[in-house]
């Protein structure tokens, strides 16, 4: 049991000690009670922020921890949400419907990444190929889904859509419990908190000690006897499964997907959550993801057509000014602040 | 007969594309190590310039040269500002420009609104057998050629290749021989972009004119890149605008034009396994191996 605090509370992350995870436990306390002070539609929105957390968590591993840089996560995004739209819609009315539809969303997402993973990795391309093939990935993927319309194009009962995409996607539910409403954002809490203690493990275990030593230095990793394709290979897959696992939560939430959500724009959002939060800290993207959702989402309420631009220069300002990320350097000066105040009220 | 002249024409014709869509990126990637992903928004720039132009009665051919500069100033303002800061940091630099392209195309978006009226193909088509030729994108492959060209005899020929070439093979010795390498950076990053607006001018008739139309140069231009490699840029981008087509036509022939660029990215995969570094990389190996010079 203590192995295992050891492994959360390690160095692989910012925000270790007692007081951070006293305050860690308050907001996810606040969390908790938010639904009981609100009204359903604000507990909805909070949902809607909360389920893109793995797909940001998923950019923090592979581009911050592992030093790969994938423009086209949306895509595994996409395809999670189709699958299970595909299989839970095809199996109305059966319970056993939504688990086999979230397995099978998974799977082909993990299964295109691995095909995808084995040639970049084993390939060994140069670092700018990744992103670049990812992207077209994701695009290829748009267009395909985009010209799906028509009854031709529908596997069992469920038609793809084309660009107004699928419908009527049936919320998850195990046995007889529906995840609806309160229910969905009890489970979008759930499971980013899973996410990010899981991972905060996984960093801080010896694999995760591996994959930042390939970020740091390809070569003398591989020197020292680590198979670093492999290893670069699954974390990709791995990432890929967060990004299906945002998919999934995303047709669970809103019923339906179109391709406009693995097409380029979307895919510069998890990049720019994992920029701005900061690509080397796990709980940074965790906080960046959750509040340019949030600033995403008033903007384009509030019909604020600069949405895109701002979220865009934003991306440009962090590169320019704080390449370590915002969130990160925050933290850093809080801190120092706090330390500085412990040392002055012991002396 | 024609049904082979046709089916040249077909390659010529998607090998040109390829080779513009992708021209102005492998310069800046070849010289600097700097992967662009404003180039579609360079693109999309160039064929606005060329389009309001055109409209407000400016011959095509001058509206095209002044897509260049307009491209290429925007380059050049975009390389003192923000580019130079991430020379070495490729994927910062990745990630910054794609910060740029997404503020460029919103910004277009908003500013000129969602499209404007398109340029009528210039030239008209003349037939040949069964089938028709479209005389502009004849001259548009002979313009690809008349390109590589003018850019071999650039980076061959002119003081400024040569200073090019030694900044980009070691900046440091360059600089110390007295080369003003940061001159050298912004001349090249806004050649590219002058090139990336001359390209999007030259396919302006072509295509609709919209504030995310440089998407559509996205895939293809960017598969050109990475087949081709960045060993010798401008060999891997001719070499691979032509394998890409070959691969691209008969495919987009058969099945249609979405399985042609699938196939491309199938292509693109499969070249990369075996060739990691790209064809000019291969090509490069094999001379050197063959008693040839090096390339470059």
């Amino acid at each position: 049991m203590s192995r295992l605090l050891a492994l959360i509370g390690g160095g692989g992350d910012i925000g270790r000690g007692r007081v951070f995870w006293i305050a860690f436990g308050a907001v996810v306390l606040l969390f908790l009670l938010y639904p009981t002070q609100t009204s359903a539609f604000r507990v909805s929105n909070v949902s809607f922020y909360l389920l893109n957390i793995p797909l940001g968590l998923g950019m923090a591993l592979l581009w911050g921890y592992c030093g790969v840089l994938s423009f086209g996560h949306v895509a595994y995004f996409g395809i999670a949400g189709y699958v299970y739209g595909i299989i839970a819609g095809n199996m109305p009315g059966d319970p056993l419907g939504p688990l086999a539809g979230v397995a099978g969303g998974l799977l082909a997402s993990a299964l295109v990444a691995g095909v995808f993973g084995y040639f970049v990795f084993y390939a060994r391309v140069q670092k700018w190929i990744i992103p670049i093939l990812t992207l077209v990935l994701t695009l290829l993927l748009e267009t395909f889904l985009g010209q799906t319309a028509g009854y031709q194009w529908r596997v069992g009962s469920v038609l793809l859509g084309g660009y107004n995409g699928m419908t009527g996607i049936p919320w998850f539910q195990i046995g007889s419990l529906v995840f609806e409403g309160y229910s969905f954002y009890y489970l979008c809490v759930f499971m980013v908190l899973v996410c990010y203690l899981g991972l905060r493990m996984l960093v801080n275990s010896n694999f995760g000690q591996v994959i930042v030593a390939i970020r740091e230095d390809e070569l003398r990793t591989e020197l020292l006897g680590y198979d670093i394709r492999a290893r670069q290979w699954l974390v990709f897959v791995l990432s890929a499964m967060l990004a299906g696992l945002s998919g999934l939560l995303y047709v669970q939430w809103g019923n339906y997907i179109t391709p406009s959500q693995v097409g380029l724009l979307q895919a510069a959002l998890p990049v720019i959550w994992t920029a701005v939060g900061g690509t080397t800290s796990l709980l940074a993207v965790m906080i960046s993801t959750f509040a340019l959702n949030w600033l995403t989402y008033t903007l384009s309420a509030q019909g604020n057509q600069y949405a895109m631009v701002i979220i865009g220069a934003l991306l440009v300002v962090t590169m320019l000014f704080f390449p370590r990320g915002i969130v990160v350097m925050l933290a850093e000066r809080i801190g120092r602040l706090t330390s500085r105040r412990v040392s002055a009220a012991k002396s | 007969m024609p049904l082979v002249l046709s089916l040249l024409y077909q390659f010529g014709t998607s090998a040109a594309f390829f080779f513009l869509a992708a021209l102005g990126l492998v310069i800046i990637l070849g010289m600097m190590n700097i992967i662009n992903l404003a180039h579609g928004e360079l693109m999309m720039i160039g064929a606005y310039t060329a389009t309001l132009t055109f409209h407000a009665g400016t011959p095509f051919w001058l509206s095209v040269i002044l897509a260049f500069f307009v491209a290429a100033a925007f380059g050049a303002v975009l390389e003192l500002l923000i580019v130079r800061r991430f020379y070495g940091r490729e994927l910062g630099a990745l990630v910054v420009t794609w910060g740029i392209s997404l503020v460029l195309g919103q910004g277009t978006l908003l500013f000129f609104g969602p499209f404007l009226p398109s340029i009528k193909i210039p030239g008209g088509s003349f037939s040949y057998g069964d089938f028709s030729f479209s005389v502009y994108w004849l001259i548009l492959i002979a313009l690809s050629l008349l390109l590589i060209l003018g850019l071999w005899l650039l980076y061959s020929r002119t003081s400024y290749g040569l200073q090019a070439k030694a900044t980009m093979q070691n900046a440091e010795m360059a600089r110390s021989l007295g080369v003003r390498t940061p001159r050298i950076y912004t001349l090249t990053f806004s050649l590219g972009a002058g090139l990336a607006g001359l390209s999007g001018a030259l396919l302006a008739p072509t295509v609709t004119i919209a504030p995310f139309m440089g998407q559509q140069f996205v895939a293809p231009a960017f598969i050109t890149v990475v087949v081709g490699g960045a060993t010798n840029v401008i060999a891997g981008a001719v070499a691979s605008s032509g394998l890409l087509a070959a691969v691209k036509t008969p495919v987009g022939m058969a099945f249609g034009a979405f399985s042609g660029t699938l196939a491309l990215l199938f292509a693109a995969l499969i070249i990369i396994r075996i060739m990691p570094n790209g064809i000019s990389a291969a090509l490069q190996k094999y001379l050197v191996r063959h008693g040839g010079g090096a390339m470059r």
